[in-house]
Protein backbone atom coordinates (compact mmCIF):
# COMPACT_ATOMS: atom_id res chain seq x y z
CA UNK A 1 0.00 0.00 0.00
CA UNK A 2 1.16 3.57 -0.75
CA UNK A 3 2.72 5.40 2.15
CA UNK A 4 0.75 8.57 3.22
CA UNK A 5 2.22 12.07 3.77
CA UNK A 6 2.26 13.46 7.03
CA UNK A 7 -0.80 15.78 5.52
CA UNK A 8 -2.98 12.93 4.57
CA UNK A 9 -2.57 11.30 7.77
CA UNK A 10 -3.59 14.78 9.86
CA UNK A 11 -6.54 14.89 7.26
CA UNK A 12 -7.87 11.26 7.83
CA UNK A 13 -7.09 11.77 11.54
CA UNK A 14 -9.26 14.60 11.52
CA UNK A 15 -12.07 13.65 9.63
CA UNK A 16 -12.46 10.16 12.01
CA UNK A 17 -12.47 12.18 14.70
CA UNK A 18 -15.31 14.56 13.47
CA UNK A 19 -17.40 11.53 12.41
CA UNK A 20 -16.67 9.71 16.17
CA UNK A 21 -17.77 12.45 17.63
CA UNK A 22 -21.04 12.73 15.52
CA UNK A 23 -22.01 9.40 16.29
CA UNK A 24 -20.93 9.13 19.62
CA UNK A 25 -22.88 12.64 20.44
CA UNK A 26 -26.40 10.99 20.87
CA UNK A 27 -25.25 8.20 23.14
CA UNK A 28 -23.05 10.71 25.22
CA UNK A 29 -26.11 13.35 24.91
CA UNK A 30 -28.50 10.71 26.66
CA UNK A 31 -25.91 9.75 29.27
CA UNK A 32 -25.29 13.13 30.37
CA UNK A 33 -28.96 13.82 30.54
CA UNK A 34 -29.23 10.96 32.71
CA UNK A 35 -27.62 13.40 35.17
CA UNK A 36 -29.45 16.44 34.63
CA UNK A 37 -32.18 18.10 37.03
CA UNK A 38 -35.56 19.28 34.95
CA UNK A 39 -34.38 22.78 35.35
CA UNK A 40 -31.44 21.82 33.01
CA UNK A 41 -32.96 19.52 30.14
CA UNK A 42 -35.60 21.40 29.82
CA UNK A 43 -33.51 24.88 29.29
CA UNK A 44 -32.35 26.68 25.83
CA UNK A 45 -29.87 27.47 25.01
CA UNK A 46 -29.09 23.64 26.63
CA UNK A 47 -27.16 23.27 29.32
CA UNK A 48 -23.99 19.94 27.87
CA UNK A 49 -22.53 19.46 31.16
CA UNK A 50 -24.69 18.73 34.46
CA UNK A 51 -23.64 20.52 37.48
CA UNK A 52 -23.62 17.64 39.46
CA UNK A 53 -23.23 13.62 38.74
CA UNK A 54 -25.77 12.43 41.38
CA UNK A 55 -27.32 9.34 40.73
CA UNK A 56 -31.03 10.70 41.39
CA UNK A 57 -32.21 10.27 37.95
CA UNK A 58 -31.71 6.48 38.24
CA UNK A 59 -32.89 5.78 41.59
CA UNK A 60 -36.28 7.77 40.45
CA UNK A 61 -36.25 5.53 37.56
CA UNK A 62 -35.95 2.52 39.10
CA UNK A 63 -39.05 3.12 41.56
CA UNK A 64 -41.19 4.81 38.38
CA UNK A 65 -45.37 3.71 38.53
CA UNK A 66 -46.53 1.45 37.77
CA UNK A 67 -46.32 -0.47 41.02
CA UNK A 68 -43.49 1.95 42.26
CA UNK A 69 -40.68 0.11 40.59
CA UNK A 70 -41.01 0.62 37.13
CA UNK A 71 -37.40 0.41 36.17
CA UNK A 72 -36.75 -2.04 38.49
CA UNK A 73 -39.39 -4.25 37.28
CA UNK A 74 -37.74 -3.44 33.66
CA UNK A 75 -34.77 -4.80 34.63
CA UNK A 76 -35.58 -7.64 35.99
CA UNK A 77 -37.79 -8.74 32.96
CA UNK A 78 -35.10 -7.93 30.75
CA UNK A 79 -32.81 -9.97 32.28
CA UNK A 80 -35.24 -13.10 32.97
CA UNK A 81 -36.37 -13.05 28.59
CA UNK A 82 -32.71 -12.74 27.38
CA UNK A 83 -30.91 -14.96 29.71
CA UNK A 84 -33.96 -17.41 29.28
CA UNK A 85 -34.04 -17.02 25.48
CA UNK A 86 -30.21 -17.22 25.29
CA UNK A 87 -30.02 -20.31 27.37
CA UNK A 88 -32.80 -22.23 24.88
CA UNK A 89 -31.18 -21.08 21.99
CA UNK A 90 -27.71 -22.10 22.96
CA UNK A 91 -28.71 -25.58 24.28
CA UNK A 92 -31.15 -26.45 20.94
CA UNK A 93 -28.70 -24.48 18.62
CA UNK A 94 -25.63 -26.03 19.26
CA UNK A 95 -26.73 -29.66 18.49
CA UNK A 96 -28.02 -28.76 15.37
CA UNK A 97 -25.15 -26.56 14.65
CA UNK A 98 -23.09 -29.61 15.51
CA UNK A 99 -25.43 -31.48 13.00
CA UNK A 100 -25.66 -29.94 10.20
CA UNK A 101 -21.88 -29.21 10.14
CA UNK A 102 -20.68 -32.58 11.12
CA UNK A 103 -23.29 -34.70 9.75
CA UNK A 104 -24.47 -32.24 6.36
CA UNK A 105 -27.51 -33.10 7.98
CA UNK A 106 -30.47 -32.66 5.82
CA UNK A 107 -27.84 -30.93 3.32
CA UNK A 108 -27.62 -27.80 2.10
CA UNK A 109 -31.45 -27.25 1.57
CA UNK A 110 -32.13 -27.73 5.65
CA UNK A 111 -29.35 -25.23 6.57
CA UNK A 112 -31.06 -22.39 4.39
CA UNK A 113 -34.54 -23.27 5.72
CA UNK A 114 -33.23 -22.28 8.85
CA UNK A 115 -31.63 -19.56 7.68
CA UNK A 116 -34.60 -18.12 6.42
CA UNK A 117 -36.63 -18.28 9.52
CA UNK A 118 -34.88 -15.02 10.57
CA UNK A 119 -35.79 -12.97 7.78
CA UNK A 120 -39.58 -13.30 8.76
CA UNK A 121 -40.84 -9.82 9.52
CA UNK A 122 -41.72 -10.56 13.39
CA UNK A 123 -44.75 -7.77 12.57
CA UNK A 124 -45.73 -10.50 9.96
CA UNK A 125 -45.79 -13.25 13.08
CA UNK A 126 -47.15 -11.13 15.96
CA UNK A 127 -50.76 -11.37 14.94
CA UNK A 128 -50.81 -15.33 14.92
CA UNK A 129 -48.34 -15.50 17.70
CA UNK A 130 -50.57 -13.47 19.35
CA UNK A 131 -54.15 -15.20 18.77
CA UNK A 132 -52.08 -18.47 19.32
CA UNK A 133 -50.44 -17.52 22.56
CA UNK A 134 -54.36 -16.17 23.77
CA UNK A 135 -55.37 -19.40 23.64
CA UNK A 136 -52.68 -21.33 24.99
CA UNK A 137 -52.93 -18.65 28.15
CA UNK A 138 -49.51 -17.14 27.75
CA UNK A 139 -49.94 -13.50 26.78
CA UNK A 140 -48.06 -11.05 29.09
CA UNK A 141 -46.26 -13.94 30.51
CA UNK A 142 -41.85 -14.03 30.03
CA UNK A 143 -42.94 -17.70 28.07
CA UNK A 144 -44.38 -15.49 25.40
CA UNK A 145 -41.28 -13.30 24.82
CA UNK A 146 -38.62 -16.63 25.47
CA UNK A 147 -40.15 -18.59 22.75
CA UNK A 148 -41.23 -15.27 20.71
CA UNK A 149 -37.81 -14.52 20.69
CA UNK A 150 -35.98 -17.70 20.48
CA UNK A 151 -37.49 -18.75 17.08
CA UNK A 152 -35.37 -15.53 15.88
CA UNK A 153 -32.10 -16.10 17.61
CA UNK A 154 -32.42 -19.89 17.11
CA UNK A 155 -31.46 -19.78 13.62
CA UNK A 156 -28.72 -17.00 14.17
CA UNK A 157 -27.18 -19.05 16.45
CA UNK A 158 -27.14 -22.56 14.04
CA UNK A 159 -25.43 -20.48 11.81
CA UNK A 160 -23.13 -18.58 14.01
CA UNK A 161 -22.12 -22.14 15.47
CA UNK A 162 -22.00 -24.19 12.05
CA UNK A 163 -19.62 -21.79 11.20
CA UNK A 164 -17.48 -22.24 14.23
CA UNK A 165 -17.58 -26.23 14.31
CA UNK A 166 -16.64 -26.12 10.04
CA UNK A 167 -13.29 -24.32 11.16
CA UNK A 168 -12.83 -26.92 13.68
CA UNK A 169 -10.78 -29.78 11.96
CA UNK A 170 -12.13 -32.99 12.78
CA UNK A 171 -9.62 -34.93 13.44
CA UNK A 172 -9.81 -34.46 17.35
CA UNK A 173 -13.42 -35.87 17.44
CA UNK A 174 -11.99 -38.53 14.76
CA UNK A 175 -9.63 -39.67 17.10
CA UNK A 176 -11.95 -40.05 20.84
CA UNK A 177 -14.41 -42.17 18.67
CA UNK A 178 -11.81 -44.54 17.59
CA UNK A 179 -11.47 -44.64 21.52
CA UNK A 180 -14.91 -45.63 22.31
CA UNK A 181 -16.26 -42.21 22.50
CA UNK A 182 -20.01 -41.78 21.53
CA UNK A 183 -21.10 -39.03 19.62
CA UNK A 184 -22.43 -37.11 22.38
CA UNK A 185 -19.18 -37.97 23.84
CA UNK A 186 -17.15 -36.20 20.81
CA UNK A 187 -19.36 -33.67 21.07
CA UNK A 188 -19.38 -32.44 24.72
CA UNK A 189 -16.37 -32.95 25.71
CA UNK A 190 -13.99 -32.71 22.36
CA UNK A 191 -16.07 -30.36 20.29
CA UNK A 192 -17.51 -27.31 22.48
CA UNK A 193 -14.36 -26.75 24.87
CA UNK A 194 -12.44 -26.09 21.29
CA UNK A 195 -15.34 -23.33 19.85
CA UNK A 196 -15.30 -21.46 23.55
CA UNK A 197 -14.72 -18.03 22.31
CA UNK A 198 -17.20 -18.83 19.53
CA UNK A 199 -19.70 -19.91 22.35
CA UNK A 200 -19.34 -16.84 24.26
CA UNK A 201 -19.50 -14.61 21.38
CA UNK A 202 -22.51 -16.28 19.59
CA UNK A 203 -24.53 -16.32 23.31
CA UNK A 204 -23.58 -12.42 23.97
CA UNK A 205 -25.42 -11.59 20.76
CA UNK A 206 -28.32 -13.88 21.52
CA UNK A 207 -28.54 -12.33 24.64
CA UNK A 208 -28.57 -8.91 23.23
CA UNK A 209 -30.85 -9.45 20.37
CA UNK A 210 -33.40 -10.28 22.89
CA UNK A 211 -32.28 -7.70 25.04
CA UNK A 212 -33.06 -4.86 22.82
CA UNK A 213 -36.10 -6.69 21.00
CA UNK A 214 -39.00 -4.33 20.72
CA UNK A 215 -42.14 -5.20 18.98
CA UNK A 216 -42.97 -8.80 20.30
CA UNK A 217 -42.38 -6.96 24.17
CA UNK A 218 -45.04 -4.64 22.99
CA UNK A 219 -47.53 -6.71 21.59
CA UNK A 220 -47.50 -10.13 23.29
CA UNK A 221 -46.92 -8.39 27.15
CA UNK A 222 -48.86 -5.98 28.99
CA UNK A 223 -48.64 -5.28 32.79
CA UNK A 224 -46.82 -8.41 34.40
CA UNK A 225 -43.89 -8.52 32.23
CA UNK A 226 -43.00 -4.84 31.20
CA UNK A 227 -39.29 -4.76 29.49
CA UNK A 228 -37.10 -1.96 29.62
CA UNK A 229 -37.29 -1.73 25.72
CA UNK A 230 -41.13 -0.99 26.33
CA UNK A 231 -40.76 0.92 29.20
CA UNK A 232 -38.56 3.76 27.46
CA UNK A 233 -41.62 4.12 24.78
CA UNK A 234 -44.39 3.78 27.27
CA UNK A 235 -42.76 7.59 29.29
CA UNK A 236 -42.19 9.40 26.30
CA UNK A 237 -45.58 9.16 25.41
CA UNK A 238 -46.58 10.50 28.77
CA UNK A 239 -47.83 13.59 29.73
CA UNK A 240 -44.65 15.07 31.68
CA UNK A 241 -42.04 13.80 29.71
CA UNK A 242 -39.23 12.59 32.40
CA UNK A 243 -36.05 13.06 30.18
CA UNK A 244 -33.63 12.33 32.93
CA UNK A 245 -35.73 8.92 34.06
CA UNK A 246 -35.80 7.82 31.02
CA UNK A 247 -32.58 8.44 29.70
CA UNK A 248 -30.95 6.83 33.00
CA UNK A 249 -33.61 3.61 31.70
CA UNK A 250 -31.83 3.90 28.29
CA UNK A 251 -28.01 4.39 29.66
CA UNK A 252 -28.63 1.12 31.60
CA UNK A 253 -30.13 -0.79 28.49
CA UNK A 254 -27.20 0.24 26.34
CA UNK A 255 -24.37 -1.44 28.20
CA UNK A 256 -24.41 -4.67 27.64
CA UNK A 257 -23.90 -3.46 23.78
CA UNK A 258 -21.06 -1.62 24.60
CA UNK A 259 -19.73 -4.50 26.35
CA UNK A 260 -19.88 -6.70 23.11
CA UNK A 261 -18.81 -4.55 20.68
CA UNK A 262 -15.37 -3.71 23.24
CA UNK A 263 -14.94 -7.37 24.23
CA UNK A 264 -15.51 -9.03 20.86
CA UNK A 265 -14.87 -6.92 18.55
CA UNK A 266 -13.12 -9.87 15.97
CA UNK A 267 -16.72 -12.01 16.34
CA UNK A 268 -18.92 -8.59 15.15
CA UNK A 269 -18.41 -8.99 11.77
CA UNK A 270 -19.52 -12.60 11.79
CA UNK A 271 -22.29 -11.89 14.42
CA UNK A 272 -23.83 -9.05 12.54
CA UNK A 273 -23.50 -10.71 9.09
CA UNK A 274 -24.72 -14.00 10.47
CA UNK A 275 -21.47 -15.82 9.11
CA UNK A 276 -22.50 -14.53 5.63
CA UNK A 277 -18.85 -12.49 6.10
CA UNK A 278 -15.78 -13.88 8.50
CA UNK A 279 -14.05 -10.61 9.72
CA UNK B 1 -19.33 -64.54 4.45
CA UNK B 2 -16.65 -62.24 6.47
CA UNK B 3 -17.32 -59.92 3.66
CA UNK B 4 -21.52 -59.59 3.88
CA UNK B 5 -20.30 -59.35 7.76
CA UNK B 6 -18.52 -56.49 7.25
CA UNK B 7 -20.79 -54.60 4.55
CA UNK B 8 -23.67 -55.29 7.55
CA UNK B 9 -21.33 -53.62 10.13
CA UNK B 10 -20.75 -51.02 7.60
CA UNK B 11 -24.13 -50.54 6.53
CA UNK B 12 -24.98 -50.24 10.92
CA UNK B 13 -22.61 -47.78 11.42
CA UNK B 14 -23.71 -45.38 8.74
CA UNK B 15 -27.58 -45.79 10.48
CA UNK B 16 -26.48 -44.90 13.39
CA UNK B 17 -24.52 -41.76 12.24
CA UNK B 18 -27.73 -40.89 10.35
CA UNK B 19 -29.71 -41.37 13.54
CA UNK B 20 -27.58 -39.29 15.76
CA UNK B 21 -27.48 -36.44 13.32
CA UNK B 22 -30.95 -36.04 13.10
CA UNK B 23 -31.45 -36.55 17.13
CA UNK B 24 -29.27 -33.74 16.95
CA UNK B 25 -30.57 -31.39 14.82
CA UNK B 26 -34.36 -32.40 15.82
CA UNK B 27 -34.93 -30.16 18.70
CA UNK B 28 -34.12 -27.18 16.61
CA UNK B 29 -35.69 -28.35 13.59
CA UNK B 30 -38.95 -29.50 16.06
CA UNK B 31 -38.86 -26.13 17.48
CA UNK B 32 -38.47 -23.93 14.09
CA UNK B 33 -41.56 -25.93 12.44
CA UNK B 34 -43.34 -25.62 15.58
CA UNK B 35 -43.21 -21.87 15.90
CA UNK B 36 -42.93 -20.31 12.02
CA UNK B 37 -45.77 -23.38 10.61
CA UNK B 38 -48.36 -22.59 12.56
CA UNK B 39 -48.43 -19.31 12.70
CA UNK B 40 -47.74 -19.36 8.72
CA UNK B 41 -51.02 -21.66 8.30
CA UNK B 42 -52.82 -19.62 11.07
CA UNK B 43 -52.24 -16.07 8.83
CA UNK B 44 -52.63 -17.67 5.63
CA UNK B 45 -56.31 -18.60 6.73
CA UNK B 46 -56.66 -15.28 8.15
CA UNK B 47 -56.21 -14.13 4.76
CA UNK B 48 -59.83 -15.49 3.66
CA UNK B 49 -61.60 -13.94 6.54
CA UNK B 50 -63.09 -10.68 7.14
CA UNK B 51 -62.50 -10.78 11.24
CA UNK B 52 -62.92 -7.05 12.99
CA UNK B 53 -62.65 -7.56 17.02
CA UNK B 54 -64.20 -4.20 17.08
CA UNK B 55 -67.68 -5.02 15.98
CA UNK B 56 -68.23 -8.37 15.19
CA UNK B 57 -66.36 -11.22 17.16
CA UNK B 58 -67.12 -14.35 14.50
CA UNK B 59 -65.06 -14.34 11.54
CA UNK B 60 -65.94 -14.67 8.15
CA UNK B 61 -65.06 -16.03 5.07
CA UNK B 62 -64.46 -13.93 2.20
CA UNK B 63 -62.09 -15.05 0.02
CA UNK B 64 -59.72 -13.00 -2.55
CA UNK B 65 -61.48 -9.53 -0.65
CA UNK B 66 -58.90 -8.43 1.86
CA UNK B 67 -55.93 -9.23 -0.38
CA UNK B 68 -58.10 -7.12 -3.18
CA UNK B 69 -58.90 -4.33 -0.61
CA UNK B 70 -55.05 -3.83 -0.06
CA UNK B 71 -54.11 -4.01 -3.31
CA UNK B 72 -56.02 -1.60 -5.12
CA UNK B 73 -58.58 0.53 -3.07
CA UNK B 74 -56.03 1.13 -0.24
CA UNK B 75 -53.56 4.31 -0.53
CA UNK B 76 -52.38 4.45 2.73
CA UNK B 77 -50.90 0.68 2.29
CA UNK B 78 -49.15 2.17 -0.95
CA UNK B 79 -48.12 5.39 0.81
CA UNK B 80 -46.50 3.09 3.81
CA UNK B 81 -44.55 1.43 1.11
CA UNK B 82 -43.20 4.21 -0.21
CA UNK B 83 -42.07 5.31 2.39
CA UNK B 84 -40.36 1.99 3.33
CA UNK B 85 -38.76 2.21 -0.31
CA UNK B 86 -37.71 5.69 0.19
CA UNK B 87 -35.99 5.03 3.21
CA UNK B 88 -34.58 1.23 1.77
CA UNK B 89 -32.92 3.10 -1.33
CA UNK B 90 -32.16 6.66 0.15
CA UNK B 91 -30.80 5.54 3.26
CA UNK B 92 -28.77 1.94 2.40
CA UNK B 93 -27.29 4.29 -0.13
CA UNK B 94 -26.20 6.62 2.27
CA UNK B 95 -25.12 4.36 4.64
CA UNK B 96 -22.90 2.68 2.40
CA UNK B 97 -21.60 5.81 1.03
CA UNK B 98 -20.23 7.13 3.99
CA UNK B 99 -19.48 3.40 5.33
CA UNK B 100 -17.05 2.71 2.33
CA UNK B 101 -15.04 6.55 3.29
CA UNK B 102 -15.11 5.73 6.74
CA UNK B 103 -13.73 1.87 6.44
CA UNK B 104 -11.37 3.83 3.49
CA UNK B 105 -9.71 5.73 6.19
CA UNK B 106 -9.66 2.99 9.11
CA UNK B 107 -8.03 0.35 6.70
CA UNK B 108 -4.85 3.12 7.25
CA UNK B 109 -4.87 3.76 10.82
CA UNK B 110 -2.85 0.74 11.90
CA UNK B 111 -2.71 0.24 16.43
CA UNK B 112 -5.47 2.86 16.09
CA UNK B 113 -8.13 0.79 13.70
CA UNK B 114 -9.58 -1.77 16.72
CA UNK B 115 -10.76 0.74 19.52
CA UNK B 116 -11.82 3.61 16.69
CA UNK B 117 -13.89 0.51 15.23
CA UNK B 118 -15.00 -0.77 18.92
CA UNK B 119 -16.31 3.18 19.11
CA UNK B 120 -17.71 3.22 15.92
CA UNK B 121 -19.72 -0.01 16.46
CA UNK B 122 -21.84 1.30 20.14
CA UNK B 123 -24.53 2.64 17.73
CA UNK B 124 -25.26 -0.88 16.34
CA UNK B 125 -25.57 -2.17 19.95
CA UNK B 126 -28.09 0.01 21.09
CA UNK B 127 -31.65 -1.06 21.36
CA UNK B 128 -33.34 0.70 18.20
CA UNK B 129 -36.46 1.91 20.95
CA UNK B 130 -33.08 3.70 22.93
CA UNK B 131 -31.87 5.07 19.60
CA UNK B 132 -35.11 6.70 18.88
CA UNK B 133 -35.40 8.66 22.14
CA UNK B 134 -31.83 9.81 21.62
CA UNK B 135 -33.28 11.14 18.91
CA UNK B 136 -36.34 12.17 20.23
CA UNK B 137 -34.30 14.69 22.81
CA UNK B 138 -32.28 15.63 19.47
CA UNK B 139 -34.91 16.58 17.59
CA UNK B 140 -36.65 18.51 20.03
CA UNK B 141 -37.61 21.79 18.79
CA UNK B 142 -37.17 24.00 22.15
CA UNK B 143 -34.47 22.25 23.93
CA UNK B 144 -33.31 20.31 21.31
CA UNK B 145 -29.04 20.73 21.29
CA UNK B 146 -29.82 20.00 17.36
CA UNK B 147 -31.31 23.31 16.82
CA UNK B 148 -29.17 25.17 19.08
CA UNK B 149 -25.87 23.93 17.01
CA UNK B 150 -28.03 25.41 14.07
CA UNK B 151 -28.53 28.46 15.17
CA UNK B 152 -25.23 28.99 16.38
CA UNK B 153 -23.93 28.09 12.95
CA UNK B 154 -26.15 30.36 10.72
CA UNK B 155 -26.04 32.97 13.24
CA UNK B 156 -29.26 32.98 14.78
CA UNK B 157 -31.44 33.29 11.23
CA UNK B 158 -32.65 29.43 11.01
CA UNK B 159 -33.79 28.42 14.55
CA UNK B 160 -36.88 26.53 16.07
CA UNK B 161 -37.32 23.63 13.75
CA UNK B 162 -39.76 21.46 14.22
CA UNK B 163 -37.81 18.14 13.41
CA UNK B 164 -40.44 15.62 13.97
CA UNK B 165 -44.04 17.73 13.54
CA UNK B 166 -43.48 19.03 10.24
CA UNK B 167 -44.59 16.57 7.65
CA UNK B 168 -41.46 18.21 5.13
CA UNK B 169 -38.91 16.77 7.07
CA UNK B 170 -40.09 14.25 8.86
CA UNK B 171 -39.01 11.37 7.36
CA UNK B 172 -35.87 12.99 6.74
CA UNK B 173 -35.31 12.79 10.39
CA UNK B 174 -36.24 9.44 10.51
CA UNK B 175 -33.96 8.58 7.63
CA UNK B 176 -30.87 10.45 9.92
CA UNK B 177 -31.65 8.48 12.69
CA UNK B 178 -31.34 5.04 10.78
CA UNK B 179 -28.15 6.48 8.94
CA UNK B 180 -26.77 6.91 12.46
CA UNK B 181 -27.71 3.52 13.41
CA UNK B 182 -26.15 1.45 10.68
CA UNK B 183 -23.54 3.13 8.72
CA UNK B 184 -21.15 1.90 11.38
CA UNK B 185 -22.73 -2.03 10.17
CA UNK B 186 -21.81 -1.07 6.71
CA UNK B 187 -18.30 0.71 7.38
CA UNK B 188 -17.59 -2.61 9.08
CA UNK B 189 -18.27 -5.01 6.64
CA UNK B 190 -16.57 -3.22 4.17
CA UNK B 191 -13.37 -3.01 6.44
CA UNK B 192 -13.62 -6.43 6.70
CA UNK B 193 -14.14 -6.73 2.91
CA UNK B 194 -10.87 -4.34 2.52
CA UNK B 195 -8.44 -6.31 5.17
CA UNK B 196 -9.30 -9.66 2.97
CA UNK B 197 -7.85 -8.57 -0.20
CA UNK B 198 -3.81 -9.34 0.06
CA UNK B 199 -1.35 -6.43 0.16
CA UNK B 200 0.93 -7.79 -2.87
CA UNK B 201 -1.99 -7.08 -5.48
CA UNK B 202 -1.51 -2.90 -4.51
CA UNK B 203 1.86 -3.46 -4.40
CA UNK B 204 2.14 -5.33 -8.20
CA UNK B 205 -0.42 -2.37 -9.34
CA UNK B 206 1.96 0.07 -8.30
CA UNK B 207 4.63 -1.53 -9.80
CA UNK B 208 2.69 -2.03 -13.09
CA UNK B 209 2.55 1.87 -12.59
CA UNK B 210 -0.98 2.17 -11.73
CA UNK B 211 -2.85 5.61 -10.15
CA UNK B 212 -4.07 4.89 -6.59
CA UNK B 213 -7.58 5.63 -8.79
CA UNK B 214 -7.14 2.97 -11.03
CA UNK B 215 -6.22 0.79 -8.40
CA UNK B 216 -9.51 1.10 -6.16
CA UNK B 217 -11.55 1.04 -9.25
CA UNK B 218 -9.73 -2.13 -11.14
CA UNK B 219 -8.54 -3.93 -7.20
CA UNK B 220 -10.30 -2.95 -4.60
CA UNK B 221 -13.49 -2.33 -5.75
CA UNK B 222 -14.44 -5.79 -7.60
CA UNK B 223 -12.86 -7.60 -4.77
CA UNK B 224 -15.34 -5.47 -1.84
CA UNK B 225 -18.49 -5.99 -4.12
CA UNK B 226 -19.36 -9.42 -3.14
CA UNK B 227 -19.38 -8.25 0.48
CA UNK B 228 -20.68 -5.01 -0.18
CA UNK B 229 -23.55 -6.80 -1.89
CA UNK B 230 -24.32 -9.16 1.15
CA UNK B 231 -24.06 -5.77 3.08
CA UNK B 232 -27.05 -4.52 1.48
CA UNK B 233 -29.12 -7.31 1.21
CA UNK B 234 -28.93 -7.74 5.11
CA UNK B 235 -29.81 -3.73 5.50
CA UNK B 236 -31.90 -4.03 3.14
CA UNK B 237 -34.03 -6.51 4.66
CA UNK B 238 -33.66 -4.96 8.04
CA UNK B 239 -34.53 -2.00 6.44
CA UNK B 240 -38.10 -3.64 5.08
CA UNK B 241 -38.91 -4.21 8.90
CA UNK B 242 -38.49 -0.68 10.50
CA UNK B 243 -40.49 -0.07 13.40
CA UNK B 244 -38.87 0.88 16.47
CA UNK B 245 -37.63 3.97 15.33
CA UNK B 246 -40.83 5.21 13.60
CA UNK B 247 -42.57 4.34 17.02
CA UNK B 248 -40.52 6.29 19.45
CA UNK B 249 -39.45 9.45 16.91
CA UNK B 250 -42.86 10.09 15.41
CA UNK B 251 -45.54 7.55 15.59
CA UNK B 252 -45.95 7.06 11.78
CA UNK B 253 -47.14 10.86 11.62
CA UNK B 254 -47.53 13.67 11.21
CA UNK B 255 -50.24 12.45 9.18
CA UNK B 256 -48.88 9.20 7.55
CA UNK B 257 -45.50 10.81 6.65
CA UNK B 258 -43.23 8.47 8.46
CA UNK B 259 -45.40 5.78 8.16
CA UNK B 260 -43.21 2.53 7.16
CA UNK B 261 -45.26 -0.78 6.11
CA UNK B 262 -44.48 -2.89 9.56
CA UNK B 263 -45.79 0.32 11.42
CA UNK B 264 -48.85 0.28 9.31
CA UNK B 265 -49.18 -3.41 9.37
CA UNK B 266 -49.17 -2.94 13.38
CA UNK B 267 -52.07 -0.10 12.96
CA UNK B 268 -54.35 -2.16 11.64
CA UNK B 269 -53.75 -5.31 13.94
CA UNK B 270 -53.66 -3.61 16.83
CA UNK B 271 -55.15 -0.43 17.10
CA UNK B 272 -57.80 -0.89 14.53
CA UNK B 273 -57.75 -4.85 15.10
CA UNK B 274 -59.00 -6.28 11.50
CA UNK B 275 -57.25 -9.20 11.56
CA UNK B 276 -58.12 -10.74 8.27
CA UNK B 277 -56.81 -7.10 6.86
CA UNK B 278 -53.77 -7.37 8.70
CA UNK B 279 -52.82 -10.83 7.64
CA UNK B 280 -53.64 -10.01 4.02
CA UNK B 281 -50.90 -7.27 4.19
CA UNK B 282 -48.30 -9.57 6.26
CA UNK B 283 -48.58 -11.88 3.61
CA UNK B 284 -47.48 -9.80 1.03
CA UNK B 285 -44.80 -8.33 3.15
CA UNK B 286 -43.97 -11.97 3.45
CA UNK B 287 -43.38 -12.77 -0.07
CA UNK B 288 -41.59 -9.80 -0.81
CA UNK B 289 -39.10 -10.53 1.78
CA UNK B 290 -38.86 -14.07 0.59
CA UNK B 291 -37.93 -12.42 -2.78
CA UNK B 292 -35.08 -10.50 -1.20
CA UNK B 293 -33.67 -13.54 1.20
CA UNK B 294 -33.42 -15.71 -1.76
CA UNK B 295 -31.69 -13.56 -3.63
CA UNK B 296 -29.32 -13.37 -0.68
CA UNK B 297 -29.36 -17.36 -0.04
CA UNK B 298 -28.52 -17.65 -3.71
CA UNK B 299 -25.94 -15.08 -3.43
CA UNK B 300 -23.87 -16.98 -0.51
CA UNK B 301 -24.73 -20.50 -2.36
CA UNK B 302 -22.35 -19.17 -5.09
CA UNK B 303 -20.25 -17.43 -3.11
CA UNK B 304 -19.34 -21.21 -0.88
CA UNK B 305 -19.37 -22.73 -4.10
CA UNK B 306 -16.55 -20.48 -5.41
CA UNK B 307 -14.38 -20.70 -2.16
Amino acid sequence: MRRMSPLQKLVSAVILVIALILFLFPVVWMFLTSFKTEAEYFSYPPVFIPRDFSPRNYLNAMMLPPDGRGGLQGLRDSLIVALSTTIVSMLIGSLAAYSLSRFKTGGENLSFWILSTRMFPPVAAALPLFLIFKELRLLDTHWALIIANTVFNLPFVIWMLKGFFDDLSPEMEEAALIDGCTHWDAFIRVALPLITPGLVATALFSFIFAWNEFMFALLLTRRSVRTLTVIVPSLVGGHEILWGEIAAIGTIAIIPGIVLSVLFQRFLVRGLTMGAVKG
Amino acid sequence: MKHLERQFESLVRTIRKRRTAYFFAAPAIITLLAITIFPLLYEVRLVFMSWELTTSATPEFVGLQNLIKVLFQDSRFWSSMRVTAVLIVLGVSIQLGIGTGLALLLNRMGRWRTPLVSLFLIPVMIAPVVAGFQFRMIYHDQFGPLNYVIELITGGRWRGFAWIADPNVALFAILMTDVWQWTPFLMLIVLAGLQSIPLELHEAAEVDGASPWQSFWRITFPLLLPVIIIGILIRAMDAFKLFDIVYLVTGGGPGNVTETISFYTYLQGFKFFSLGYTAAMAFIQLIIITLIARFFLSFQKRQRGEI
